[in-house]
């Protein structure tokens, strides 16, 4: 037996584990023999077909998981595992404990950050109950790492869920987007949940929003980023808000090189104040390319443009905005 | 008459020590004023370590050297002129508090009538994504003036 687990690696043990899995897998997928882990400090070593033991509750790890970053597909993320819940055959997200402090950027800036296993746990616990975030729990692994285990969510990025690709922004804007809009609504107001909780997200852009095709609505994912010291520690949340609902609106992110390559009679109007104060080549006054976007929503826009005189340091006036905006591209 | 007292708020950053030679150059020496020199520690969320005997040990390594950091400012302006009796160090703990509030706190704790600091010149993009501390006690402070010095304004 596993000291202080329900679980050893005998041969009996190894049969159990082996029914169990011919339950969620095809036979010839099964594996004659399961590697046991129940202390994943190493987690480049946690592989496929290997058996990770939490709180007695056998998972079996299939594929690391993957995540597109500063401007690389697809990179590895060896401390998140795909996995099934031999019990009940579900699929998980299992987050093993991966201290990371190191400094990020945003355009040109850096700054401080760190995942935190603690943070997420902590936040996991506080939405449990939230259609909004992603839902499961932590365990301590035998080695008292903070080991996270996620539902897995099965649906869109906002990269892909509000994608204008192939449709006139005309058309876009008055069909899908105001039924995104509501939505995304919803979505900001979970933030706002957790400010007042007085937690951050930390890392919010479109690729940790999802849209469950189960649920049919917007959940965030992946909230274990934490942020050094700052004025406002909510202001990387209010603007990767902001972002999103920029994204959402064009469709895509209108960049100066999309102005240059398909929209050049506009480029000459767009000056650097009408750009995006952190990243220099978006564009942020979308009234000046779109000008049926109503201006309440356009009035949004510009508090996160390099012309911005005022800008929004709490999510309830954003949010407040926000819903005034969507009265405005509903009358439209 | 009751003295005129000044705090001054500083890091370890050149524009704040621009800030203090800026006090001593222009109130050294003339009688009526005291001074706190302040430094307020912004330690990073308990999140932002993995456990907190590293938080722990970041907090004394911190405070360690901003002590004698404010020791060299307190020398500073004593030679200036200031009297070694009316001039005063405090090193506070920010732990996640904005750093502009627990100044302002501060500042109403000991009743201070001007407050200063140095300006950091970030530039805007800065200033949104990390908040100006400078900016926050303008808009915020009551009861008190406040003076934003520029490095370069050359009285030293």
């Amino acid at each position: 037996m596993i000291k202080g687990m329900g679980i050893g690696d005998d041969g009996q043990t190894q049969q159990s584990l082996r029914d169990l899995a011919s339950r969620w897998l095809e036979p010839f997928r099964v594996p004659k023999r399961f590697r046991i882990i129940t202390d994943t400090s190493n987690f480049i070593r946690v592989d496929y077909d290997d058996v990770v033991i939490l709180d007695n509750r056998p998972f079996l790890i299939r594929h690391n998981q993957k995540e597109g970053r500063f401007g690389l597909d697809d990179e590895p993320k060896f401390w998140v595992k795909s996995a099934i819940d031999l019990c009940d055959g579900s699929k998980k997200i299992i987050k093993l404990v991966f201290h990371e402090r190191f400094q990020a950027r945003i355009g040109d800036l850096l700054f401080d950050c760190a995942r935190s296993p603690v943070k997420e746990a902590r936040i996991l616990n506080l939405v449990r109950e939230h259609d909004h975030f992603m839902h499961g729990y932590s365990v301590q692994d035998t080695a008292s790492n903070i080991v996270r285990v996620i539902d897995f969510i099965s649906g869109q990025t906002m990269t892909d869920y509000a994608s204008a690709e192939g449709v006139q922004h005309e058309e876009y804007f008055t069909t899908s987007f105001p039924v995104i809009l509501n939505e995304y609504i919803e979505a900001v107001r979970a933030i706002l949940f957790l400010h007042r909780h007085n937690e951050i997200h930390g890392d919010i852009r479109r690729d940790h929003l999802l849209r469950d095709t189960t649920a049919k609505r917007l959940r965030w994912i992946d909230f274990d980023f934490a942020h050094g010291p700052n004025e406002n520690k909510f202001i990387h949340d209010i603007f990767g808000l902001g972002n999103i609902l920029m994204y959402i609106t064009g469709g895509r992110d209108i960049t100066t090189q999309v102005l240059r390559d398909e929209m050049p009679h506009l480029r000459s109007t767009i000056t650097e104040d009408d750009c995006n104060i952190i990243f220099r080549n978006r564009v942020a006054n979308l009234g000046k390319v779109f000008p049926y976007i109503p201006e309440a929503l356009n009035r949004i826009f510009l508090h996160f443009s390099r012309g911005a005189r005022v800008y929004y340091d709490d999510t309830e006036q954003f949010l407040d905005d926000l819903i005034r905006a969507a009265d405005a591209v509903h009358g439209a | 008459m009751k003295d005129k007292h000044i705090m001054i708020a500083v890091d370890e950053s050149e524009n704040a020590k621009a800030a203090l030679l800026f006090v001593a150059g222009f109130i050294g020496g003339f009688h009526g004023f005291s001074a706190t020199i302040l430094n307020v520690i912004a330690v990073p969320d308990r999140d932002m370590f993995a456990s907190d005997d590293e938080r722990e040990k970041w907090i004394e390594d911190r405070r360690e050297s901003m002590s004698a950091m404010l020791e060299r400012y307190r020398d500073i302006l004593i030679q200036s002129g200031f009297p070694k009796t009316k001039v005063r160090t405090e090193l506070v703990i920010s732990d996640g508090r904005p750093v502009s509030s627990v100044i302002l706190e501060k500042q109403k704790e000991v009743c201070s009538c001007a407050l200063v600091v140095g300006r950091r010149g970030i530039s805007k993009s800065e200033e949104f994504l990390f908040g100006s501390v400078s900016n926050a006690l303008v808009h915020n402070a009551s009861n008190c003036s406040v003076w934003v010095i520029e490095p370069t304004c050359g009285v030293t």
